[in-house]
């Protein structure tokens, strides 16, 4: 073997490996993805979330990798996840069945007027979709921005999938950074939105609700959105249907298959899929930072909203609502309940008002889900 | 020479007036049509075909659009953009007259804001019906609740 074929092959060699091939905007692109791998384990941060996203992202920002292609026209490990997972939908709905699974909707069923707080709360969902259309948005792109208001992890990726899937990485990281966030944004929307006075009232005590009530209201909802909204029924259905197994109490193994196992394997396959969407090339442009922006103030006027919701409620009821649990509205759930809770004991040190706020909290789960399939019946 | 040269400036003067006659805002329009109404955010035109002609001329025209989506109604088609062209809608209506008539309207602020007030409101209905139904239900079993719990005191 010459000499100049020993240094072909060695140059044959190193053009297979990454170094060769190595893209300077990919660094950019690994101080995101430990930015948000930093947020989740030191901050703990939406942990369950932004660590596979942030490990997502710094995966497939490697030159030749064989993650998102596909090969002989088989698609590559998470192509796969993401083809199968994301595109035909199913990640969002089993990861509801499991939310379902995990949620006592006792709260809303015993002070339904609550519901009326979820509605209001997606205020700012359709302010977004305005501001984001005059950025130059399509009206697609700009629905699937807009739903991030709606604090809705698995809604917002659904909505993004079927409307704008070009966006999902950005969608997806901004919903879920902004939900966990929740602390930090909403204290001082509420408290320049509210008045001392308004802080420390007291509301009575929630009525106890009957299984029966419990078991029904997951019949009850699952029909009404489907008259109404059908095209979000993939969601709201299955989350229902976790609801209705926890609440019979018929299916103990199901029930927790689907809270537990099942929940925890599709969270691994949502965020490393979705993290795996954000390659330097199509991530680095101006459309993720404006949706970051823009997101914040979705999420403000949304917070806004919901308390706007209650005062307005206030003038036609005699026993008044704290406009505290207004900012509940916005699904984020249990955290935004919890705002409500700090905010009012900081008011007033033994008005406690989690479970009052939980009733809006779970409202905003379905207000978030009717304004996304307000979306998807406009587009589809 | 000379002839050369103001056969092309007339050439260039001519050409816009026709390149203009084929698009409305960037619309396909179908040449040789009669224009009924146009102003700036309107062309109401008609044409010697049928309908089915004029939706194939609009399906060829558009097929590389990305946001377009097209919807049959009763009486007309309609064809929708939902991204960011300067028109918004292309109605062909529908009818066995051998003449079909043509509207193209301009993307507006008005049908963006109108339908997401509507769809906001939409979010509410729908949340009111749930409340509703919720306390419909909730009284009826409370009732029978209540009932039942009487009949195990009297007894």
């Amino acid at each position: 073997m010459t000499f100049n074929e020993i240094m072909d092959l060695l140059n044959g060699i190193m053009r297979t490996t990454g170094v060769f091939n190595f893209d300077p905007k990919v660094i950019v692109m690994w101080a995101i993805a430990s930015l948000f791998i930093y947020l989740a384990i030191a901050k703990k941060y939406e942990p369950l979330l932004l660590l596979p996203i942030g490990f997502g992202i710094f995966i497939v920002n490697f030159p030749l990798v064989p993650m998102m292609g596909y090969e002989h026209g088989r698609p590559q490990l998470l192509q796969f996840f993401y083809h199968y997972g994301l595109e035909w939908e199913i990640i969002p709905c089993v990861i509801f069945l499991g939310l379902g699974a995990m949620t006592d909707f006792g709260p809303l069923i015993a002070n339904p007027k609550t519901l009326l707080i979820g509605a209001g709360a997606q205020l700012g969902v359709f302010i977004t979709f305005t501001g984001t259309v005059l950025a130059g948005f399509t009206l697609k792109e700009a629905a699937s921005v807009g739903i991030i208001g709606g604090a809705d992890g698995p809604t917002t990726v659904y909505l993004t999938t079927l409307l704008a899937p070009q966006l999902l990485g950005a969608n997806a990281l901004a919903a879920y950074s902004y939900m966990a966030m929740v602390p930090l944004i909403q204290p001082p929307i509420m408290r320049m939105m509210t008045s001392k006075e308004e802080r420390t009232i007291r509301m009575r005590q929630l009525r106890p609700v009957s299984k029966r009530e419990k078991m029904l209201f997951p019949m009850v909802t699952a029909g009404i959105i489907a008259l109404l909204v059908p095209s979000v029924i993939p969601l709201m259905g299955m989350f229902m249907l976790g609801n209705l197994m926890k609440e019979s109490g018929a299916v103990g193994r199901l029930t927790e298959t689907a809270q537990g196992s099942l929940m925890n394997i599709v969270t691994i396959f949502l965020g490393v899929s979705v993290g795996a969407t954000m390659y330097a090339d199509k991530f680095l442009s101006w459309k993720p930072l404006f949706i970051f922006g823009l997101g914040l103030v979705d999420f403000a006027v949304c917070t806004i909203g919901g308390i706007l919701t209650v005062k307005i409620m206030n003038l036609f009821l005699k026993e008044k609502i704290n406009p505290l649990i207004g900012s509940a509205g916005v699904s984020a759930v249990p955290m935004a309940a919890r705002v409500s809770q700090m905010e009012g004991l900081k008011a007033d040190n033994t008005n406690h008002l989690l479970m009052h706020a939980m009733g809006p909290n779970l409202a905003g789960v379905i207000g978030s889900a009717a304004a996304a399939g307000m979306f998807i019946a406009m587009f589809h | 020479m000379k002839k050369y040269i103001l056969f092309l400036i007339g050439l260039a003067l001519l050409l816009p007036p026709s390149v203009m006659a084929e698009d409305f805002l960037k619309a396909p329009v179908i040449p040789g049509g009669k224009v009924l109404v146009k102003n700036d955010s309107r062309l109401e035109f008609s044409v010697p075909q049928g309908h089915n002609e004029v939706l194939a001329f609009y399906r060829n025209a558009l097929k590389n659009s990305k946001d377009i989506r097209i919807r049959e109604w009763k009486n007309e088609t309609y064809i929708e953009d939902d991204g960011n062209l300067p028109w918004h809608s292309i109605t062909i209506s529908k009818g066995e007259t051998g003449e079909t008539k043509v509207i193209i309207v301009k993307d507006n602020w008005t049908w963006i804001l109108g339908t997401l007030v509507l769809r906001f409101v939409g979010v509410f209905i729908v949340l009111l019906l749930l409340f509703v139904a919720m306390m419909i239900s909730g009284s009826i079993i409370s009732r029978s609740v209540g009932k039942a719990e009487a009949k195990k005191a009297a007894s």
